[in-house]
Parts: C-alpha cells; structure tokens; sequence
C-alpha cells in the first residue's frame, strides 16, 4: 500500500459524496459545499497523480493546476453565494 | 512495509472522507461549514503528506479559509434575512419540498455511472505513470525562477494562469452585478478582546503574505497564497468595522481589481516582438517581469477576494424597494 | 509599437476583449462606446485570421515560446475560424441591439465587462488546444454567462441563475476530473497528445467524464434541466448571447474531444444520438405547451441541441469523418437563427408589453417587423430552403440515408414536424387578427433596434446559399485529422 493509492481512494470517495450532495441536497447553501467537496476530490486526483515515490521529487505541473483550480473554484463560489444571498433578499421580500 | 506513516495516511484519509459524509449529514448548517473548514484543513495536510506544499497552501487559505468566511457570511445574512438571527441552530435555509422517486432513482443512477467511472479511470491508470518532469527539469533554467510551480504557474503555463485572475475578475463583475447597496446586515458584533486582537494581528499578517509572496520564486508560497493572506487583512478590516467601503471607493476598488489583470496581460503583450510571441519573457528580464507581475497579482487578488467577501457594490440606495423592480 | 506590429491575430482575438472588459469595467459611463470599438476589433482580428487561414490552412502559437506539452498553444483552423466568425458576427449584431434594449443605465454598464468577458474566453476556447486551459476558460464563459442571466435582477432570473450556476460548476467540475485522469494516464494535456494516445477503458472512462460536464454545459437531454428557465428569463440580448452564442462552446470542445479521443464503442454514438432524438422530442413538446413566447424560444433551444447530437450520430462511429460537418453546419445555423429570434422576441415583448403568446393577437400594438424577423428566424430553425438550418438538415439525413440509419431521420422528420406545429403556435398570434377589439395601435418606431435581429435573420436564410464556401472553410487545416 503506498501513500498515493490511499490519498487516490480518498479524493474518489470525497467526490463521489460531493456528486451525491450536489444532486440530493435541498438546501442552497449545502449544494455549494456539496460542490466544494467535488472541486476537493478532483484535486486529490491530480496531486497524486503528480506525487512520485520519494526521493524523486513531484512533478509540478499539477500542482500548479491544482491552484489554478482552487482560484476558480473560490471565484465561482462567491458568484454562487452571492446569488443565493440575492434570491433570499427577492423571496423575503415577496413574502412581505 | 510497516511504514509508520502508512497507518497515519490510512488515518487521515478515512478521516477526510468521514468529514465529508458529516458535511453533508450535519443538520445545522453553522456545523456543516465548520466542519468543512475541518475537513478543507485536513485534506491540506495530506497534501503536504503527498511532497505538495503550495497546493495545501493555497488550498488552506483560499479553497478553506477564504471559502469558509464566504459561507459563513452568506449564512449569517440569510439567518438576517429570515429573522432567525438569534436562533443557534440553522436547519436548511430553503424550504424543502419532497422529490419525485423518478428524479430519485435517475440521480442515484447518475451518481453510480459517475462514480463507477472514476474508479474504471483511476484503477486502470499505470503506478507512476509519465509526467512533465523531464520536460520541466530541462526548462528550469531559463525560467527565471527557482522554484518549479511558480516557473509553471508565471511561465509555461502563464496563460491559464492569466485566465485564472480573469475568473477572479469575472467573479468580482458578476457579485457587483448581483448585490448592491451599503451592507444591511449587522456584522457580527467581534467584542472588545477580538477587535483589538484583530488590530494587533494585522501587520502580523501582512508580513507573513509579503513573506510568502516573496518566497514564491525559490520555495513554497507565491502569488496567490499571498494574496488570500493579505485578504485576510481585508476580511479583518471589514469585520471590525476598520474599514466600511464607501460609494466613493468603487472607482479606486475597480483600478484594484483590474490591475493585476491589466499587468500580467500588458506584460504578456509588450515583450513580444523580434520573433518572441506573447508571454515570451526575454531571458535576461524574466526574473524581474515574474516578480514584478506576482507583486501586482498579489495586490489584485488579496483585494478581490476581500470584495468578494464584502460581497456587493457599495451603492447607496435611495429606497431600496424602487429597485427591485428594474 | 513596433513590437505589435508582430502579433498575430489569434493573441489579438484573445486579449482586444480582455482589454476591452477591463476598460469597460473601470470607465462604467463609456462602456458602450469601449464594448462597441471592442467587439468591431475584435471583428477585424477575426477577418484577418480567416484571411491568413485561407492561405494557411492552420496557424499555431506556443505562447511563452514554450511548445505543448509543457507551453499552451494557440491553434486555429477552418472550424474554429468559422465558430469565432459566428461568435464576433453575432456578438456585434446583439452589440448593436443592446445600446437599444437595455434602458436601465445599471443593466447597460455591467452588460459591457461580463460580454467581453464572455467573447475572451468563447474565443479561448475555439483557440485552445489544451483541455486544463479548456477547463479555465470555460469557467470564465460560466461566471460570465450567469452574471448575463442574472442581468434583468428578478427573482425568476435569479432562481434560474442560481440554478445555472450549479449546473456549470457540476459540469466544470466533472471535465476537470476526466482532465485529472487524462493526466494520469497520459502525463500530458494537449490535444497531439489524445491524439497520439492508445486507447485503454482507463482513457475512456475519463473521455466519458470530460463528455458528460460538457453535455451538462451544453444541455442536452436529460441534463437540460437548467436551461429553458435561464435563457427565457435573461434580458434579451443576454438571451441571444447565452442561446445563440454560450452552449454552442461546450459542443465545439465535444466535437473537437470525441474525434481526437475516438468514442470506444458504437454504442455510445447511437447513444448520444439517442439523446438527441429525445431532446428532440421533448424540448419540442414543452415548445408546444409553453405560455412564454421567451420560454417557447428557449425549449426550442433545447430541442436543436437535440438535432446537432444526432447530426452528429447520424452516420455511426465510422461515418463521424463527414457527420461532425453536419452537425458544425447546424451549430453555425443555429447560432444566427437563434440569437435574431431571441432579439426579435424580446423586440415583441418590448412593443407589446408581455409575452404571453395565447394573448399577442390582443394586443392593440403589432410589431411588424419584429414579427417578420421572428418568422425569417424560424424558417432557419425549421429548415425550409434556402437557409443554412435546411442545408444543415439535409446533410444530416442524407449522410444518415448512404449509413443506412433511417431511424435518424424519422427523428429528424418527426422534429421538424413538431417545429412547424410549435412556431405555428406564435405565427397564429401574429396573423390574427379578428380577436383584436378597437383599431390597431401605431408601434413605438423600429427602425435601429429591429435593424440587427433583421440582419441575423436575413443572414440564417441567405448563407444557405453560400453553404459550398462555408463547408470547404470548415474543412481547412483537416480539423479532425492528423495534428502536427
């Protein structure tokens, strides 16, 4: 058993529970987290992908798209959150 | 192979994929951010278990950290919003209504084939397969930089990373778009001993993102590590009312945003010529064009995310139901 | 400035629009007259790439001077010239409607940034050759697009927004996997490298990732679910963008994708044809049922992505050498006809004052030539001659006849059918006119904001006629051939 087979599982399982929460969720905000952990289990992927068997050292191209990926994910977050925060403010007032 | 690490690995991972089925299980939802932010933190440090510094950097400050305040924020608005502000418990937001079996079992069928895909795709890869190392290894020296993801991020691969600000760009545009008006909600009141932890830690703070920004090009850190630390000042000035962003501001705000942006690309562009093509930086200068486009990022990003946190356009609104109309 | 006298079109495509974003963005009171000179450069850019490609064929670009796999190339061809005409033809005519239809000063400065956002990375993509940068740029399209959804600012945009918005990072997310897994196994991701890969179930699985965010994107059925509520509650030039313009980016990355990284199996063509026989199907029965015109517009949308997919199944694994032509075809057709329908129908709705289509022959005002344009634009979507939709239509069954695949074309003839009976549905409102009490009332003037949805129609009739010219430019540079 080696490290990245294990982390490789991981980021699998944690993006399969992301897909489910991304489908299933009713609530707003728990899709948004639900997609997070999606955008973590595709970064797994390619970290290990990138990891090689100590001493050689990782292959950093991955790295770097992993950081790139964690940028626009944090960006599309926001847009997502501020649309939900806008949507409660338009359905609270409806309400009124 | 009776590693003692291996055990640890074993540990961490199961422990991040239990944090994710909490995530997704916790009823309260104040739970579910907080142990998100666990789960973010952990997933961090097996990152650097897998010899990824910068990743688990970047993803503890920003992918965690920033992300976290963001969720925390949108849930303390829609408690205000909801006038369940003083309730401790926050079940879901959104009123739920029941799902059709169909929608049910074609979900669960969808969720199957993908997840079923992955392990086809990740089972049948080759141990240790190819990379770019070789390739990487032999365009080191004429980077400019010492360190090989900032030479990937700021070099090889600069045009993603030019498009990636320009997300952070877009993202900005659009929330401005969505949301405007001076915050309504009541920022959560920090107390005494916070705020003057808050003014004690700010420079701090700063020092350690110009520190990390400053180590990019020869070790672990970089721009955007950087610039999600320096957020944290924006984020520390807005919670503790420090700073409240002013209809004036929006001018200044926009240059702020766009500068990062505007550098890279303009750099991108003014070194072609005499048969190099855009982000060719001439040998001789690339170290300073490097560091000069990170210095820029940096400022960019820390400002944006602390806007994105901010989360509208400061306008001042003469009624704020005239508006909701247009 | 003599160093820009070297530059090349395709690094001109790219950043002309990101200047042009950014500039809106910090001068929000001449974002019209920035987005305007923009879009018009741009326009240019793209004229003189197509010149040096009829010469050339191809042209490529490592950026940094570093060559793929390690660098990023930019790469242009017959087809991707041809999708980047459509995109800065369309984007200019919906331009010039826009200084028009958007009346609120908010609306008119934020439209300007998030559409040249929108144009750099539509234009990253048709110039992209590397599948992580493909991913960049198609959530600089998402962020865009959403914040052109949400434009209008009412709930009903903002729940479809919201909901968009998940459909897009669901689909980004996805292709971002099958890229993590195309690394893994290959260690590279340009496109040379797919090309040259030897197939394996591991490499398909994550092909068949990457394939499903993209239908996520792009909307096919059942993975449509996002899309009538969004394009039909977008202002109307956000529409026709979003319609016209914004899924017709993850169909090229589809196209490009599936014959780079041929489909294992004859199955999963006929299944995706499959798809599309029922996005055919069902995107024209909800067309039939919508009270909307905006939403009888958009449902139809759904249905022609149908159409493309099973243009694009029409001839099975082997026939995909000349099907992608087909189904490139439908995808030019279906942008022009579909952002000047989506202009004149938000000119209708302007004129008349809703959109509820039982009640437009109430209406005391008739918005002649909105309606005209709106009957030109159907002609294409239906596929009568002369127009591109019809020479579109008519490579994809008789390709499908020589392959001996009928059922195609039944699917095809059914579509078209329910076409006619759907936009029949609209065509009554406007010819009807004994349910109208009281004399008709004058229209508030027409004559510049007409004057684009009039062209674009015009233009999906008549380049049918140019149908030669066009396939023999999509074929230059062999897209879907041997790469160098």
């Amino acid at each position: 058993m080696t490290p990245d087979l294990i982390y490789g599982l991981t980021g699998i399982a944690v993006f399969a529970i992301g897909l489910v929460g991304a489908l299933c969720a009713q609530d707003r905000l728990r899709r948004v987290l639900a997609l997070k952990l999606c955008s973590v289990g595709a970064g797994f992927i390619l970290v290990v992908a990138a990891w090689r068997e100590p001493p050689a050292s990782p292959d950093p191209v991955p790295h770097a798209l992993v950081i790139t990926g964690i940028v626009v994910m944090v960006s599309a977050t926001a847009v997502a959150l501020a649309l939900i925060r806008r949507l409660q403010t338009l359905e609270a007032e409806a309400d009124e | 192979m009776t590693d003692p690490l291996i055990l640890f690995d074993l540990l961490l991972g199961v422990s991040v994929v239990a944090l994710a089925v909490a995530v997704m299980g916790a009823r309260d939802l104040f739970a579910a951010i907080v142990l998100f932010v666990i789960f973010g933190l952990l997933s961090a440090l097996a990152w650097a278990r897998l010899s990824a510094p910068d990743v688990a950097l970047a993803e503890a400050a920003i992918g965690t950290g920033v992300t976290g305040a963001l969720l925390l924020k949108t849930l303390h608005h829609l408690r205000y919003v909801t006038g369940q502000l003083d309730q401790f418990a926050a079940p879901g937001m959104t009123p739920a209504e029941p799902v059709p079996m169909g929608v049910i079992a074609a979900n669960a069928a969808f969720c199957g084939l993908i997840t079923l895909g992955l392990a086809v795709a990740y089972l049948g890869a080759p141990q240790g397969g190819p990379g770019f190392d070789a390739l990487v290894a032999e365009a080191m020296p004429q980077s400019g930089v010492e360190h090989p993801v900032t030479a990937v991020l700021l070099n090889f691969r600069a045009y993603d990373t030019l498009m990636e600000v320009v997300v952070l760009l877009a993202a900005v545009i659009a929330v401005w778009q969505i949301e405007r008006g001076l915050s309504d909600a009541p920022s959560p009141d920090l107390g005494q001993v916070w705020q003057g932890f808050a003014r004690l830690a700010l420079p701090a703070i700063v020092v350690v993102g110009t520190y990390l920004l400053w180590k990019g090009s020869e070790a672990p850190g970089g721009a955007f590590q950087g610039g999600a630390v320096l957020a944290a000042v924006g984020l520390l000035l807005l919670l503790s009312r420090a700073y409240v962003p002013r209809p004036a501001h929006r001018g200044a705000a926009r240059l702020l945003f766009v500068l990062g942006t505007g550098a890279f690309a303009a750099v991108a562009l003014l070194v072609t010529g005499g048969g190099r093509v855009a982000f060719q930086y001439p040998p001789d200068q690339a170290k300073t064009l490097i560091l000069l486009i990170e210095g820029l990022v940096t400022i960019s990003i820390a400002v944006t995310l602390a806007a994105l946190f901010h989360g509208r356009e400061p306008v001042a609104l003469p009624s704020r139901r005239d508006h909701h109309d247009t | 400035m003599n160093n820009l006298m070297s530059l090349d079109p395709m690094t001109l495509a790219l950043f002309l629009p990101l200047f042009g974003a950014m500039a809106a963005f910090i001068a929000p009171r001449a974002a019209s007259v920035i987005g305007l000179a923009t879009v018009l450069a741009n326009l240019g850019a793209v004229g003189w790439l197509a010149f040096e490609i009829r010469a050339a064929a191809e042209l490529i670009t490592p950026l940094g001077g570093w060559a793929p796999p390690l660098g990023i190339a930019l790469r242009a061809d017959g087809l991707s010239v041809a999708m980047l005409a459509l995109t800065g033809a369309v984007g200019l005519l919906v331009s010039f409607s826009a200084l028009d239809a958007l009346r609120d000063a908010r609306q008119r400065q934020y439209f300007w940034p998030l559409w040249l956002l929108l144009l750099t990375g539509l234009n990253g993509v048709y110039l992209g050759t590397d599948i992580f940068n493909l991913y960049v740029m198609i959530e600089v399209i998402a962020l865009a697009a959403v914040g052109l959804t949400v434009l209008s600012g009412t709930r009903e945009a903002v729940r479809a927004g919201l909901e968009y918005m998940y459909a897009s990072i669901l689909g980004a997310l996805l292709f971002l996997m099958g890229v993590g897994f195309v690394y893994l196994q290959l260690g590279r991701l340009d496109f040379a490298g797919l090309i040259a890969a030897t197939p394996s179930a591991a490499l398909s699985a994550a092909l068949a990732l990457m394939v499903v965010g993209l239908l996520l994107k792009t909307a096919l059925f059942p993975l449509h679910f996002w899309l009538p509520a969004a394009h039909a509650n977008a202002t109307a030039p956000a529409s026709a963008l979003l319609s016209g313009l914004v899924v017709k980016a993850a169909l090229y990355i589809f196209l490009r994708l599936s014959t780079y990284m041929p489909l294992p199996d004859e199955i999963l063509v006929t299944l995706l044809g499959a798809l599309g026989a029922g996005a055919l199907l069902w995107g024209s029965v909800q067309a039939l049922r919508a009270e909307r015109l905006k939403l009888l517009v958009a449902w139809s949308t759904v249905a022609q992505i149908g159409l493309i997919f099973i243009a694009f199944a029409r001839a099975g694994q082997v026939g995909l050498v000349e099907s992608w032509k087909a189904a490139a075809l439908l995808i030019l057709a279906h942008g022009i006809a579909k952002s000047a329908m989506f202009l004149a129908a938000g000119r209708i709705k302007d004129e008349v004052g809703h959109d509820i289509i039982r009640d437009l022959d109430r209406s005391a005002i008739r918005p002649t030539l909105a309606q005209f344009t709106f009957a030109l634009a159907a002609i294409s979507l239906i596929g009568l001659p002369p127009s591109l939709g019809f020479i579109g239509k008519w490579s994809l069954m008789e390709g499908a006849l020589q392959a001996g695949y009928w059922h195609w074309v039944v699917a095809t003839m059914v579509g078209t059918l329910l076409s006619v009976a759907y936009f029949s549905r609209v065509f009554a409102g406007f010819l009807r006119f004994d349910r109208m009490q009281g004399a008709l009332a004058e229209h508030k003037g027409w004559a510049l904001a007409d004057l684009a949805p009039l062209t674009l129609a015009l233009a999906a009739i008549s380049l049918g006629l140019m149908a030669a010219p066009i396939l023999s430019f999509i074929e230059l540079g062999y897209p879907f051939g041997a790469m160098p």
